[in-house]
């Protein structure tokens, strides 16, 4: 052992460097740089779109020019709202009525599945009981896609509301209960040890242990949720409901209007990424430790 | 209750057909540090986890102040290699964290003692994976003796570290247990570490593990850097080390 000569208690603070990151991966890039990186391709993807509807390149009927697009999103948005016959979708001036029909049903099933997937997931990565009895349910379960559901929850739950409930439901509950249930059994046994012989109970191990060390992998589950549920609440509107994001495209395609279709599918990009990148804030207090 | 600080009696355990070790002794009195010396994978770690009740022992019983030991308990606990901080947690919360499930009131001052005694004063609201491999170890100690045990289980609690480090905070810790009177059970590799803290040194035999020698480390009480070059010193650890290799 080497020996060192002087008087260093070794307790000085600042003589201790923390250390270096262990990641090989280079810094993201962050801020406004970031923004502008993330735009390049999606200006250029318009840029060649329009370029192509231009010169008539690209057959309008098959695809409408950007410009087209984003006259009916101003209409869809913005345009005066009209009387409708009943069991008509309305498409000018309806955005707001049409998300937050969608934002609702999600906002709902959603909830519903988080409120069971992560009981369920933490049961299953901390209980061999639980896992022995329930996984091998949940895996034939969720190998099921979920239009193969679409027939079922219409008998069960009615065209509309309740059917397009329970496609997000099932869309959104099985990477929830599949990164809880991982996070957790991977939560080191040190840790759990640790806890022990500082005198926490077991019954606080779960709360005070367990969650807030799987949360970084359950936040994971919670984002691959909130997207699979957003994109299986389509399905559910496509079957009849005549408010919702999804119902407004069914209408447009009845009446061959491609633009409003792309519209519903842009809203349907753009609400999915403000969704994620919600919670993903949210929880970046929560899980920064884990952070490279 | 009567007896020492920590009993261990004719000590065994196996995994399925893996016998890792048999009629394992040991007493650790208080104020006494007893370094278990040891070839790699002879099942030193294992015994730790039995004496800390974080296994149970398929032979012998282990008791503390005469009482069996039936599980994990604030008044046994263990530091192993490596990280034991909770990472989601700073500093201050990670050293509160003991006094406060046990109830009391002073975890604040208890912390603020502690942060002052391992020289890590100022840095409380840094994160685990903020502070170097040396302030980690030295907090992961003062974690686990903030609800002051009577008993210690180190289990290596340095090796991760480099050897400058390493002989600060052997030093660090000599003054912090003998100030604790802390019965303490220290497991290591290292002839140089298990002679520098330990009062008693007790080898233990390649799988399945025994008890091959026990001996008194006849140095003087106040240990440090010095120490390794005190010829006592160089005599005892070139006998010791005859005997590890010669086994």
């Amino acid at each position: 052992m080497a020996v060192q000569a002087g008087g260093d208690t070794g307790l000085d603070v600042a003589a201790d460097l923390p250390p270096a990151s262990t990641h090989a991966r280079r810094q993201p890039f962050t801020g406004w740089r970031r923004v502008a990186l993330g735009l390049v391709l999606p200006a250029l993807l318009v840029t060649v779109w329009s370029v192509a509807a231009a010169t008539g390149l690209l057959s309008t009927r098959l695809l409408p020019a950007p410009a087209d697009i984003v006259t009916s999103a101003r209409d869809f948005v913005f345009a005066e709202r009209r009387a409708v016959l009943p069991g008509v979708v309305p498409f000018r001036g309806a955005a707001a009525e049409h998300v937050t029909a969608s934002l609702g049903r999600w906002g709902v099933a959603y909830a519903i599945a988080v409120a069971v997937g992560l009981p369920l997931g933490m049961g299953l990565g901390l209980s061999r009981w639980v896992s022995a009895t329930v996984d091998p349910l949940f895996q034939a379960l969720r190998s099921i896609p979920i239009t193969a559901w679409l027939p079922i929850a219409l008998i069960w739950f009615g065209i509309g509301e309740g059917a397009a409930r329970y496609l997000v439901f099932v869309g959104a509950v099985s990477p929830i209960v599949i990164a809880t249930a991982d996070a957790t059994a991977r939560v080191p046994r040190q840790l759990v040890d640790t806890a022990r012989m500082l005198g926490t109970p077991r019954r606080h191990l779960a709360r005070r242990v367990y969650l807030p060390a799987a949360l970084p992998g359950i936040v994971t589950g919670l984002r691959l949720g909130l997207t699979l549920g957003w994109t299986s609440l389509i399905v559910g509107e496509l079957t009849g409901a005549n408010r919702g994001l999804g119902a407004m495209m069914v209408a447009a395609r009845e009446v061959g209007r491609l633009d409003q279709i792309i519209v519903g599918m842009v809203a349907f990009a753009l609400i999915g990424f403000a969704a994620d990148f919600l919670l993903r804030s949210a929880a970046r207090p929560f899980v920064r430790w884990a952070d490279g | 209750m009567s007896g020492p600080a920590l009993c261990a009696s004719r000590l065994g355990k196996r995994y399925g057909p893996l016998e890792v070790f048999a009629g394992v002794d040991l007493r650790v009195e208080l104020g006494e540090v007893v370094a278990v010396l040891g070839p790699s994978g002879c099942g030193k770690s294992t015994l730790l986890r039995v004496l800390a009740g974080l296994e149970p022992p398929d032979a012998g019983e282990v008791t503390e102040t005469g009482e069996p030991v039936r599980g994990p308990s604030p008044e046994r606990p263990m530091v192993v290699q490596g990280a034991t901080l909770f990472p989601w947690l700073d500093l201050r919360a990670n050293l509160e964290w003991g006094p406060r499930a046990l109830g009391r009131r002073d975890a604040a001052a208890v912390t603020d003692r502690l942060l002052a005694a391992t020289g890590l004063a100022g840095s409380d609201h840094l994160l685990p994976r903020e502070l170097s491999g040396g302030m980690r170890q030295r907090a992961a100690i003062a974690q686990v003796v903030a609800n002051e045990p009577p008993v210690l289980l180190l289990d290596e609690p340095f090796g991760a570290l480099d050897a400058q480090t390493r002989l600060r905070m052997q030093e660090w810790l000599i003054g912090f247990l003998a100030e604790r009177r802390t019965a303490t059970v220290l497991v290591t590799h290292d002839v140089d570490e298990a002679l520098l803290l330990g009062h008693r040194l007790v080898r233990l035999s390649h799988r399945p593990a025994r008890v091959v020698e026990e001996l008194e480390v006849d140095l003087p009480p106040h240990r440090s850097r010095a120490t390794l070059s005190d010829h006592r010193f160089v005599a005892l650890k070139a006998r010791v080390l005859e005997q590890v290799l010669d086994a």
